[in-house]
Protein backbone atom coordinates (compact mmCIF):
# COMPACT_ATOMS: atom_id res chain seq x y z
CA UNK A 1 0.00 0.00 0.00
CA UNK A 2 1.42 3.33 -1.08
CA UNK A 3 1.06 6.50 0.96
CA UNK A 4 -0.02 9.80 -0.57
CA UNK A 5 2.10 12.64 0.59
CA UNK A 6 0.37 15.51 2.16
CA UNK A 7 0.09 18.89 0.30
CA UNK A 8 1.99 21.58 2.00
CA UNK A 9 0.42 23.18 5.25
CA UNK A 10 -1.84 19.89 6.11
CA UNK A 11 0.84 17.96 7.84
CA UNK A 12 2.35 18.68 11.75
CA UNK A 13 5.96 19.86 10.91
CA UNK A 14 8.57 17.66 11.84
CA UNK A 15 9.94 18.69 15.64
CA UNK A 16 6.41 19.27 16.82
CA UNK A 17 5.68 18.18 20.30
CA UNK A 18 2.94 15.94 20.59
CA UNK A 19 0.37 14.27 23.13
CA UNK A 20 -1.32 10.94 22.28
CA UNK A 21 -4.78 10.83 22.79
CA UNK A 22 -6.34 8.51 25.73
CA UNK A 23 -8.94 7.56 23.63
CA UNK A 24 -12.09 6.41 23.05
CA UNK A 25 -10.05 3.92 21.01
CA UNK A 26 -11.15 2.34 17.41
CA UNK A 27 -12.89 -1.01 17.23
CA UNK A 28 -9.27 -1.93 15.79
CA UNK A 29 -6.81 0.35 16.84
CA UNK A 30 -3.12 1.35 15.83
CA UNK A 31 -2.76 3.28 19.21
CA UNK A 32 -0.86 1.02 21.71
CA UNK A 33 -2.02 1.59 25.39
CA UNK A 34 1.10 2.16 26.83
CA UNK A 35 1.30 5.28 24.10
CA UNK A 36 -1.65 7.27 24.78
CA UNK A 37 -1.39 10.07 27.27
CA UNK A 38 2.46 10.51 26.44
CA UNK A 39 4.16 12.99 25.00
CA UNK A 40 6.73 12.95 21.89
CA UNK A 41 7.61 14.89 18.79
CA UNK A 42 6.65 14.52 15.11
CA UNK A 43 10.40 12.71 13.42
CA UNK A 44 8.75 12.06 10.03
CA UNK A 45 5.34 12.98 8.06
CA UNK A 46 4.86 9.13 6.09
CA UNK A 47 1.55 9.83 4.08
CA UNK A 48 -2.07 9.41 3.96
CA UNK A 49 -3.40 5.95 4.03
CA UNK A 50 -7.00 4.57 4.26
CA UNK A 51 -8.26 4.32 7.93
CA UNK A 52 -7.09 0.90 9.03
CA UNK A 53 -9.99 0.77 12.12
CA UNK A 54 -12.54 1.31 9.19
CA UNK A 55 -10.47 -1.01 6.91
CA UNK A 56 -10.81 -3.57 9.68
CA UNK A 57 -14.39 -3.84 9.21
CA UNK A 58 -14.94 -3.79 4.95
CA UNK A 59 -14.82 -0.58 4.81
CA UNK A 60 -13.36 1.85 2.44
CA UNK A 61 -11.18 3.07 4.72
CA UNK A 62 -11.77 6.83 4.08
CA UNK A 63 -11.82 9.34 5.37
CA UNK A 64 -7.80 8.61 4.49
CA UNK A 65 -5.55 9.36 7.72
CA UNK A 66 -1.96 11.18 7.94
CA UNK A 67 0.57 8.76 9.37
CA UNK A 68 3.23 10.60 11.65
CA UNK A 69 6.55 8.57 13.06
CA UNK A 70 6.51 9.83 16.24
CA UNK A 71 9.79 9.96 18.57
CA UNK A 72 9.57 9.31 22.59
CA UNK A 73 12.23 9.15 25.00
CA UNK A 74 12.02 5.61 26.73
CA UNK A 75 12.47 7.30 29.99
CA UNK A 76 8.95 9.32 29.44
CA UNK A 77 7.29 5.94 28.64
CA UNK A 78 8.35 3.69 30.99
CA UNK A 79 8.28 4.68 34.58
CA UNK A 80 11.56 2.54 35.91
CA UNK A 81 13.85 2.88 32.62
CA UNK A 82 17.12 2.00 33.29
CA UNK A 83 18.80 3.23 29.77
CA UNK A 84 20.51 6.01 29.24
CA UNK A 85 18.35 8.70 29.03
CA UNK A 86 18.56 9.83 25.78
CA UNK A 87 17.20 6.38 24.06
CA UNK A 88 14.27 6.48 21.82
CA UNK A 89 11.21 4.76 20.62
CA UNK A 90 9.21 5.44 17.82
CA UNK A 91 6.21 4.42 16.78
CA UNK A 92 3.39 4.96 13.81
CA UNK A 93 0.48 6.87 14.91
CA UNK A 94 -2.29 8.54 13.00
CA UNK A 95 -2.91 12.49 13.27
CA UNK A 96 -6.69 11.67 14.41
CA UNK A 97 -4.93 10.23 18.20
CA UNK A 98 -2.55 13.38 18.22
CA UNK A 99 -2.94 16.65 19.58
CA UNK A 100 0.15 19.71 19.07
CA UNK A 101 1.18 20.70 22.07
CA UNK A 102 2.43 24.41 22.16
CA UNK A 103 3.63 24.95 25.69
CA UNK A 104 6.26 23.98 27.96
CA UNK A 105 8.52 20.60 27.95
CA UNK A 106 6.17 18.90 30.25
CA UNK A 107 2.92 19.85 27.18
CA UNK A 108 1.65 22.38 30.07
CA UNK A 109 0.41 25.19 28.16
CA UNK B 1 -16.18 -1.61 24.45
CA UNK B 2 -13.05 -2.87 26.67
CA UNK B 3 -9.87 -0.01 26.71
CA UNK B 4 -7.39 -2.68 26.20
CA UNK B 5 -8.01 -5.62 23.32
CA UNK B 6 -6.16 -8.96 23.77
CA UNK B 7 -3.25 -8.08 21.34
CA UNK B 8 -2.43 -4.76 23.37
CA UNK B 9 0.21 -6.09 25.77
CA UNK B 10 2.59 -3.53 25.60
CA UNK B 11 4.18 -3.02 28.66
CA UNK B 12 2.44 -5.22 30.75
CA UNK B 13 4.63 -7.88 33.10
CA UNK B 14 5.36 -10.83 31.00
CA UNK B 15 8.03 -13.55 31.02
CA UNK B 16 11.08 -13.75 29.00
CA UNK B 17 10.73 -13.72 25.10
CA UNK B 18 11.78 -16.76 23.23
CA UNK B 19 14.16 -15.68 20.34
CA UNK B 20 14.51 -18.93 19.50
CA UNK B 21 14.33 -19.64 15.61
CA UNK B 22 12.38 -22.86 14.30
CA UNK B 23 12.14 -23.98 11.12
CA UNK B 24 8.58 -22.90 8.98
CA UNK B 25 6.21 -25.89 8.48
CA UNK B 26 4.53 -26.71 5.44
CA UNK B 27 1.30 -25.87 7.74
CA UNK B 28 2.65 -22.00 8.15
CA UNK B 29 3.41 -21.68 4.60
CA UNK B 30 -0.10 -23.00 3.34
CA UNK B 31 -1.83 -20.27 5.57
CA UNK B 32 0.77 -17.66 4.69
CA UNK B 33 -0.34 -18.03 0.95
CA UNK B 34 -3.52 -18.36 1.91
CA UNK B 35 -3.51 -14.70 3.08
CA UNK B 36 -1.71 -13.29 0.44
CA UNK B 37 -4.32 -14.75 -2.07
CA UNK B 38 -7.31 -13.24 0.08
CA UNK B 39 -6.17 -10.08 0.47
CA UNK B 40 -4.76 -9.69 -2.78
CA UNK B 41 -6.62 -7.31 -5.18
CA UNK B 42 -7.37 -10.14 -7.94
CA UNK B 43 -9.26 -11.82 -4.91
CA UNK B 44 -9.99 -9.28 -2.69
CA UNK B 45 -12.23 -10.87 0.05
CA UNK B 46 -10.97 -9.12 2.80
CA UNK B 47 -7.78 -6.54 4.19
CA UNK B 48 -5.51 -7.42 6.17
CA UNK B 49 -6.81 -5.09 8.59
CA UNK B 50 -10.12 -6.75 8.87
CA UNK B 51 -7.78 -10.02 9.92
CA UNK B 52 -5.86 -8.05 12.63
CA UNK B 53 -9.48 -7.23 13.75
CA UNK B 54 -10.56 -10.46 13.87
CA UNK B 55 -7.47 -12.05 15.58
CA UNK B 56 -7.91 -9.37 18.23
CA UNK B 57 -11.61 -10.61 18.60
CA UNK B 58 -10.08 -13.96 20.31
CA UNK B 59 -10.71 -14.48 23.66
CA UNK B 60 -7.79 -13.55 26.30
CA UNK B 61 -7.47 -17.34 26.97
CA UNK B 62 -7.44 -18.13 23.28
CA UNK B 63 -5.31 -15.99 22.14
CA UNK B 64 -2.58 -17.26 24.47
CA UNK B 65 -2.88 -21.01 23.70
CA UNK B 66 -3.11 -20.94 19.67
CA UNK B 67 -0.16 -20.29 17.62
CA UNK B 68 0.44 -17.28 15.67
CA UNK B 69 -0.38 -19.26 12.18
CA UNK B 70 -3.34 -21.14 13.97
CA UNK B 71 -4.86 -17.42 14.80
CA UNK B 72 -4.55 -16.61 11.46
CA UNK B 73 -6.20 -20.04 10.23
CA UNK B 74 -9.09 -19.40 12.71
CA UNK B 75 -9.31 -15.42 11.73
CA UNK B 76 -9.43 -16.41 7.40
CA UNK B 77 -12.55 -19.04 8.66
CA UNK B 78 -14.28 -16.45 10.36
CA UNK B 79 -14.32 -13.53 7.83
CA UNK B 80 -14.74 -16.23 4.97
CA UNK B 81 -17.84 -16.72 7.17
CA UNK B 82 -18.41 -12.88 7.33
CA UNK B 83 -17.83 -12.16 3.85
CA UNK B 84 -20.81 -14.07 2.82
CA UNK B 85 -17.60 -16.74 0.47
CA UNK B 86 -18.26 -19.97 2.14
CA UNK B 87 -20.60 -21.71 5.15
CA UNK B 88 -19.57 -22.73 7.97
CA UNK B 89 -21.78 -25.88 7.09
CA UNK B 90 -19.45 -25.68 3.59
CA UNK B 91 -16.37 -25.53 5.55
CA UNK B 92 -17.37 -27.91 8.19
CA UNK B 93 -18.60 -30.75 5.22
CA UNK B 94 -14.82 -29.99 3.66
CA UNK B 95 -13.08 -30.55 6.39
CA UNK B 96 -15.25 -33.61 7.42
CA UNK B 97 -14.42 -34.96 3.09
CA UNK B 98 -10.55 -34.55 3.52
CA UNK B 99 -10.43 -36.56 6.98
CA UNK B 100 -12.47 -39.59 5.57
CA UNK B 101 -10.25 -39.41 2.29
CA UNK B 102 -7.23 -39.09 4.47
CA UNK B 103 -8.35 -42.00 6.89
CA UNK B 104 -8.91 -44.34 3.65
CA UNK B 105 -4.88 -43.42 2.39
CA UNK B 106 -3.64 -44.10 5.49
CA UNK B 107 -5.53 -47.07 7.20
Amino acid sequence: MTARPPRPGEALPVGTRVRVRRGPPEFHCRTPTYLRGAVGEIAAVVGYYRDPSRLALHKPGLPMRLLYRVRFRQIDIWPAYEGPPADSLFADLYGHWLDPLTGDANGNA
Amino acid sequence: MQDRRVNDVGGLPAGPIDREEHATTLFEKRVDALVMLLTSPEVGAFKVDALRRAIEQNTAEDYRRFGYYDKWIRAIRDLLIEQEILTAEEIDARIADIRKRRAKARP
